[in-house]
């Protein structure tokens, strides 16, 4: 949620401070806000995701500690999700 | 995935580490070659370990690899319930109180051929509902009235109280192992007929083929048994295939009964054990083990349509009872002197 009310509070600050600025300008900070919205939600997404299969990985690493390095692996999966979101920020 | 407490994914993950421990047919074919004590010593290096360790300094031979089984298929059981939350431990709950059944009827067993207190107590699954307490009271009662109001308070209490006239009357114990039966059933799906959330209904569809299977059992032995039997007697409420009346009617009818089955939704799973009966006089053994197997797959089968429910664990506590009753059933056909082929014949092997 954290990530949300900042990407909310930079664009709102941009609208209010930089009225003077050109149009243009504030268009393009508002993409950016939205942006950062984005990679907000696609962090929680990527959390509800990797609650269930870190639960199933602390499980299976329980019964065989063999299991740890797969175990890892899988449940930084979704991360990559973050990862691409991020890229947004740069192109926008 | 409901939003209640349950947490499916871990106890999900353990129970398919678990699964994949189980005996495969190849172990089952090098037991067959062993001798009790040789069975002892490979189930020693094996999941049974501990099991097998606590118990060796008291008991030897097929006895041990009993106690072992048993104590072992208990302690797995008792894991399942330590893991679960919320919903799901729920569910595990009603389940299990199948051991009790175990128990209860373990216990009357015991106490009408007049076996001791020991004895009695080693063979029970501690695994259901019942405290310590009340097993223990259970073993030591003198005579099967007395079982019947130490389990007043259970929910056997009252199905047992009514058989006991029954019993009283004909001196067999089948009115009260049914009773026993029956009070397990209807208590499992008690509370949940209007199942909304969906980790309840996978329940519910899980026990209604355990129910359906039983009530196909049931069908044929009493088909077989030509005695003039009351069918609704033995029905059991709650499963999707028969109601009472259909059963009755159905029974007299052999072949009719087998169409049925064949067409019904567990007709695929089915199809082998229907060809063990469908010859006049085909083996009533052999088309319970093809019907044992056949509820192996079909919960096999429910358990990877909906891998976040309850149905994974529940097969597992299956598909380890089977294991438990094939190791069983080998121990003791060795000790007897029966040979391969014929122990084979007594196994469920999915």
């Amino acid at each position: 949620m954290f990530e949300i009310t900042v990407a909310f509070a930079n664009a709102l600050a941009s609208l209010a401070g930089f009225t003077d600025l050109a149009l243009a300008e504030i268009n393009g900070d508002f993409a950016t806000g939205l942006a950062a919205l984005g990679v907000g939600i696609a962090a929680l997404g990527a959390g509800v995701a990797e609650g269930g299969i870190g639960a199933a990985a602390v499980g299976a690493i329980a019964e065989d500690e063999d299991f740890f390095g797969v175990g890892l692996l899988f449940t930084v999966l979704p991360e990559t999700l973050v990862i691409l979101a991020l890229v947004v920020i740069f192109i926008v | 995935m409901g939003r209640d407490a349950s947490n499916y994914a871990y106890v999900n993950a353990r129970v398919r580490s678990r699964w994949a421990a189980l005996l495969d047919e190849e172990d089952y074919r090098t037991l067959m070659r062993m001798g009790p004590a040789e069975i002892a010593r490979f189930l020693e290096e094996s999941e049974y370990q501990t099991e097998i360790d606590e118990l060796a300094s008291r008991h030897t031979g097929v006895d041990l690899v009993e106690y072992a089984l048993n104590r072992n298929l208990a302690k797995h059981c008792e894991d399942l319930l330590s893991w679960a939350e919320g919903r799901m431990d729920d569910l595990l709950t009603r389940y299990l109180r199948k051991f009790d059944a175990w128990n209860v009827k373990t216990a009357l067993r015991g106490v009408y051929s007049e076996t001791d207190a020991a004895t009695i107590e080693t063979d029970f699954i501690r695994a259901g509902e019942l405290d310590e307490r009340t097993l223990a009271q259970l073993g030591e009662v003198n005579d099967v009235g007395e079982a019947v109001d130490v389990l007043a308070d259970t929910i056997f209490g009252e199905p047992l109280a009514a058989a006991y006239g029954d019993f009283e009357e004909s001196g067999s114990l089948v009115p009260l192992e049914n009773a026993t039966d029956r009070a397990f059933y209807e208590h499992l799906l008690k509370g949940l007929g209007a199942a909304t959330d969906s980790g309840t209904r996978e329940f519910v569809k899980f026990l209604q083929a355990e129910i359906d299977f039983r009530n196909v059992r049931n069908a044929f032995r009493l088909a077989r048994s030509g005695a003039d039997l009351d069918p609704a007697e033995y029905y059991i409420e709650g499963g999707r295939l028969f109601s009472a009346s259909e059963l009755n009617s159905l029974v007299g009818q052999r072949d009719e009964l087998i169409t049925r089955l064949r067409d019904s939704s567990y007709g695929d799973e089915l199809d082998a054990a229907l060809e063990e009966i469908e010859v006049e006089g085909g083996s009533l053994i052999a088309f319970e083990h093809a019907l044992d197997a056949a509820l192996l797959s079909y919960s096999d089968h429910l358990s990877h349509i909906f891998p976040l429910s309850v149905c994974p664990a529940l097969a597992y506590v299956l598909a380890k009872e089977r294991e438990v009753d094939n190791i069983r059933a080998i121990a003791r056909g060795r000790e007897v002197g029966l040979s391969e082929e014929e122990i084979e014949e007594e196994l469920v092997i999915l």
